[in-house]
């Protein structure tokens, strides 16, 4: 059984004939202790401060049944690991492994449109205030500094917490690829086609950090935890 | 919607006892093929258990309700699919 924020997104599911409901990931609403097993996949590096992500973490471990296991992905900062790129980053320029969603004649024209000319869009900086505090901080932006950056598709992360241009392509909706962390061209050259850009917020998690949320609960054990394609991940048992 | 996910679903309107939001009460638009309890030796009764049958595996809601059994609060099914969003206003 799936579930998910959007109601649209849902509905194609309920069109496919998979069983599936609308709700939001903090209260979910299935009898504690009756699942088996569940996965969050790209779900949890969409909530806004640390105390709503380990929230998700905890309704997540509600839903377990003793001895059930959960498997959480979420975005990873380190887009490049052990000199390995990610797909994310390794699909720039034009270099496409796959043709999953890359069907549209706008975004298969070569990355190399985000060049120096569109700099200024490069380092926009949006004035949406961030409410957490920052704890942790890999390298990237000053603690101090709270407004949120708009990334450039397929280039690497300089901020945990950015917002990630997603473009509606005329009728047909792009899906975000979970586990691949694949998106549509974020270039800004498509306005000839006045199709709309949104800004969805990320937080990307460090090496550890993941791990050390679930470490925090004293009611799942973390099982196994490692990189997979630009994410982390873990492994969780319920105690 | 099958019954078989009927079954785990719960309502999270805040405040409810502890297991005061199940089970959901399923409304639809047209009466149910069931009568409301079980009939005495119904193990017996293979038109009766046809019909259960028919009821857990063969049928979907497509349209109708989720009725908390506490609150009374009213989810919508919609094309197969429940909406159980809270709103500003149960929180």
């Amino acid at each position: 059984i799936g579930c998910d924020r959007s109601k649209n997104l849902v509905d194609i599911c309920g069109e496919k004939h998979f069983q599936a409901f609308v709700c939001d990931a903090l209260s979910v609403p299935i009898r504690s202790g009756s699942c088996d097993a569940c996965i969050s996949i790209a779900v949890i590096h969409h909530f806004s401060t640390a105390e709503r992500r380990v929230a998700t973490i905890r309704e997540l471990a509600r839903l377990l049944r003793p001895g059930g296991s959960a498997l959480i992905y979420v975005w990873a900062m380190e887009q490049e690991y052990k000199n390995q790129k990610s797909k994310y980053l390794k699909e720039k320029n034009g270099n496409k492994n796959k043709d999953k969603e890359m069907n549209t004649g706008a975004a298969q024209r070569p990355l190399s449109d985000q060049g120096p000319e569109n700099s200024s869009q490069d380092s926009a900086w949006s004035d949406q205030l961030l409410n957490d505090s920052k704890d942790e901080n890999c390298g990237a932006k000053p603690a101090a500094d709270f407004r949120l950056p708009v990334h450039t598709n397929r280039t690497s992360f300089h901020s945990q917490d950015l917002l990630v241009p997603w473009h509606l392509k005329g009728g047909t909706k792009k899906k975000e690829e979970s586990l691949d962390t694949e998106l549509v061209s974020g270039s800004f050259k498509e306005s000839q086609e006045l199709s709309p850009v949104f800004h969805r917020y990320y937080h990307v998690f460090c090496e550890g950090e993941l791990e050390a949320v679930c470490r925090s609960l004293d009611c799942v054990r973390v099982q196994k935890s490692y990189y997979d394609q630009g994410n982390w991940c873990v492994i969780l048992e319920k105690l | 919607m099958k019954l078989l996910t009927h079954n785990l679903l719960s309502s999270h309107v805040p405040g409810l006892r502890p297991g005061g939001g199940f089970p959901l009460r399923i409304e639809l638009g047209h009466p149910s093929e069931l009568p409301p309890e079980p009939i005495p030796n119904f193990e017996a009764d293979e038109e009766f258990l046809r019909r259960v049958h028919h009821v857990l595996l063969e049928v979907e809601v497509l349209e109708g309700s989720l009725q908390c059994p506490d609150s009374g609060r009213r989810f919508p099914i919609s094309k197969g699919v429940p909406n159980l969003l809270l709103t500003e206003d149960d929180a």
